[in-house]
């Protein structure tokens, strides 16, 4: 029996079915739901019981899920994921760039919601570093920086190389353009899309085999991520 | 026709020669006639010269007539004075006479003057009425009914602009006015103008052309009340197509839902039925939340609120995305994308929405069988085909396809299950984003929908790019 108390996930929606639903999604999913019904309930919550994740629904009666993105970002490095509705892309960009870490899209699956928690906790979570890591048909080798697809060995630049390592770490997470222009290329690149454009295509073309399996999946307008 | 006369001096002249002809003439005739009946003589040239040099030159040539006659034929001849007393009247007789006549020939000459001028009044209406009414829009017709004024009237350069213009320095403005008076438009003409073509186009062409302009105006006014008339019945139409729709689409998952979720507070449910239920009302919400979608889709595109927000888009990402969404319908769909496929500018979101519903429908209607999705280059544009082994479409339905709520009357047991939005969806996220959508299709074989989006080369490449660009 774990001793580990369950990580709490603060949820602010303004809709009583669905915080009722996403209390038992995530209990299920072996967390602690603390749910608070306005922006300001939940900034409280957030202050006092310390949670260890947030999922904000962008649309809220006092303030939007924007504010409160930013809010919560002013004191506060937990993964915070919003949930945006299919048209509201440009709510979804500004919570992202107020300090949102990953969105879900309204009707969202249970199961992508978890994963995507999953994905973002892992990010703060003090975790050995993995020496290789190990995706469907392939394998990246950490520390001797190699990877095979399909057991064939693959040559990439350093950049790229680079930019899959920084991907697969953060598999299954909403990496933005900017994360992965500031990481990979240092400060002063944060705004050349295109170059991170041109070096992902290449990328796929080394590790995608054609017409078939995606890992990179493109998030329009927003980012990249590492598909699971 | 220019209604002036000829030359002075040539009427004098003319008037000399005649007067001395008849004189001459007098001389073989005094042998047949008493002197003073063969005055008559002088009354051609008389009449000829009033009928073409008008009343002054009429009345000189008269005078010299009676002088001419007096001085050659009447005794004593080679002197002005008369001894006959009866010649005295016999040449004042004439002189009324000659005088009247040559007054009788100007009258005549200007009414015939008067008449072809009405005439070409009657004829400049009749053109211009033809112009401003004769079916293109006022404004575009105004031209060539100044054209025909200055023509008309034989004088500069002449324009009409509709409201109300200012004077110039070289034009002056004469307002046209309907028959209620209110000022439609402004005739320019050139300030200077002869005194009488100023009288008669104040007179008589004015008013016509304020009248017909007039009349265009209101004919213009009412055909554009026309168009909206039948641009907002159809509205209506899709307003009503879109209630019968929303109606029976919107309230079938409702119905499924509510009923599943009484059910699910039942006590005698099983582990499997449970499932089952829940199933269901997972299942039938999606389809609900995805006919919103779509409806609020439709509405934005036919409200013009689907601005693009543009940016570099990879076709081949939009595509695998669009797949992508299609969960396990996605297995059936091949995708071939050339490797030299630029980049569009366009709005990724909506390109995604787009082939999202080509790809839904091609499923749909392909019955089992696979689609295939090309993604190739075809000179300065991005070509996207989505082909399905469906039943095809006839020729008669091809255009309707795209018409939002329009079910195809489907051929075979693939019948359309669809909303009837997804291609005027897909259509209006295409076209607002600078594409074309087109289909080809025969029954029996298939579809292919064809997307095509123009290219825009970015900066550095159409700097090289310009000097090449082929005709």
């Amino acid at each position: 029996m774990s001793t580990e108390p369950r990580p709490r996930v603060l949820v602010v929606d303004d809709e009583q079915q669905i915080l009722r639903a996403l209390r038992v999604i995530l209990r299920d999913a072996g967390f602690e739901a603390l749910p608070a019904s306005t922006a300001e309930e939940a900034l409280d919550i957030a202050a006092t019981r310390r949670p260890d994740a947030a999922i904000v629904d962008l649309v809220l009666p006092d303030f939007d899920g924007v504010e409160l993105s930013r809010r919560l970002r002013e004191w506060s490095d937990m993964p915070l994921i919003v949930l945006s509705a299919v048209g509201e892309e440009d709510a979804k960009v500004r919570a992202l760039a107020a300090g949102a870490d990953d969105y879900v899209t309204k009707p969202f699956g249970p199961r992508e919601l978890v994963a995507r928690l999953q994905a973002n906790l892992r990010r703060i979570a003090p975790e050995p570093e993995e020496a290789a890591i190990r995706v469907e048909g392939l394998e990246v080798d950490l520390a001797r920086r190699t990877v095979r697809v399909d057991g064939q060995e693959v040559h990439l630049t350093p950049t790229e190389f680079d930019l899959l390592r920084l991907l697969i770490r953060n598999r299954g997470r909403l990496m933005t353009h900017r994360d992965l222009l500031l990481s990979v290329w240092g400060p002063g690149y944060g705004e050349d899309t295109q170059v991170l454009r041109a070096h992902i295509a290449n990328l796929r073309r080394k590790i995608e085999p054609a017409g078939g399996r995606r890992y990179i999946r493109t998030d329009p307008g927003v980012g990249y991520r590492f598909a699971l | 026709m220019r209604a002036s006369r000829p030359s002075f001096l040539v009427g004098i002249a003319v008037s000399a020669v005649l007067v001395a002809a008849a004189t001459a003439a007098i001389y073989p005739l005094k042998s047949l006639a008493p002197v003073v009946s063969l005055s008559v003589v002088y009354l051609p040239a008389v009449l000829l010269v009033s009928a073409y040099w008008g009343v002054v030159l009429g009345l000189a040539t008269s005078l010299l007539s009676a002088a001419a006659f007096n001085f050659f034929h009447l005794p004593p001849v080679g002197r002005f004075t008369i001894s006959d007393s009866r010649n005295w009247v016999a040449l004042a007789a004439f002189t009324m006479v000659a005088l009247a006549v040559s007054t009788i020939a100007e009258l005549a000459r200007s009414r015939a003057l008067e008449a072809n001028r009405r005439r070409v009044e009657a004829d400049l209406a009749a053109a211009v009425a033809r112009d401003l009414l004769g079916g293109s829009e006022t404004e575009s017709a105004l031209a060539a009914a100044a054209r025909r004024v200055a023509e008309a009237l034989g004088i500069g350069p002449v324009s009409i602009e509709l409201g109300a213009v200012e004077a110039d320095r070289r034009r002056r403005a004469l307002e046209l006015s309907a028959a209620d008076g209110a000022q439609v438009a402004t005739l320019l003409v050139p300030r200077r103008l002869p005194a009488d073509t100023e009288q008669r186009l104040l007179a008589h062409v004015v008013p016509a052309l304020g009248a017909l302009v007039a009349i265009a105006l209101r004919r213009d006014a009412l055909q554009a009340e026309a168009v909206e008339t039948a641009a907002l019945r159809r509205s209506d139409d899709v307003k009503t197509a879109l209630l019968r729709a929303v109606s029976h689409d919107l309230r079938t998952p409702v119905t499924a839902i509510v009923a599943a979720g009484h059910a699910l507070g039942s006590d005698s449910l099983t582990a499997g039925e449970r499932a089952e239920l829940s199933t269901a009302v997972v299942e039938e919400g999606e389809q609900l939340a995805a006919l919103v979608d779509k409806l609020l889709d439709l509405s934005r595109l036919q409200a013009g609120r689907a601005e693009p927000r543009r940016d570099w888009v990879s076709l081949e990402d939009v595509v695998h995305a669009a797949r992508d969404g299609l969960s396990e319908s996605g297995s059936g769909v091949r995708l071939t994308i050339e490797p030299d496929v630029p980049p569009v500018r366009a709005d990724a979101a909506h390109l995604e929405r787009a082939f999202a519903n080509l790809l839904e429908n091609a499923v749909r209607y392909s019955g089992g069988r696979p689609v295939s999705v090309q993604v190739r280059r075809s000179g300065s544009r991005v070509v996207v085909r989505v082909v399905d082994q469906g039943p095809g479409i006839g020729v008669a339905e091809r255009d309707r396809i795209f018409e939002p709520f329009y079910r195809g009357r489907a051929t075979g047991p693939e019948t359309g299950t669809g909303s009837g939005l997804g291609l005027a969806i897909a259509k209006g996220f295409v076209e607002a984003n600078g594409g074309t959508i087109s289909v080809e299709s025969l029954p029996g074989q298939g579809s292919s929908f064809v997307v095509s989006l123009p290219i825009e080369l970015p900066v550095e490449q159409q700097a090289e790019a310009e000097p090449a660009l082929p005709t």
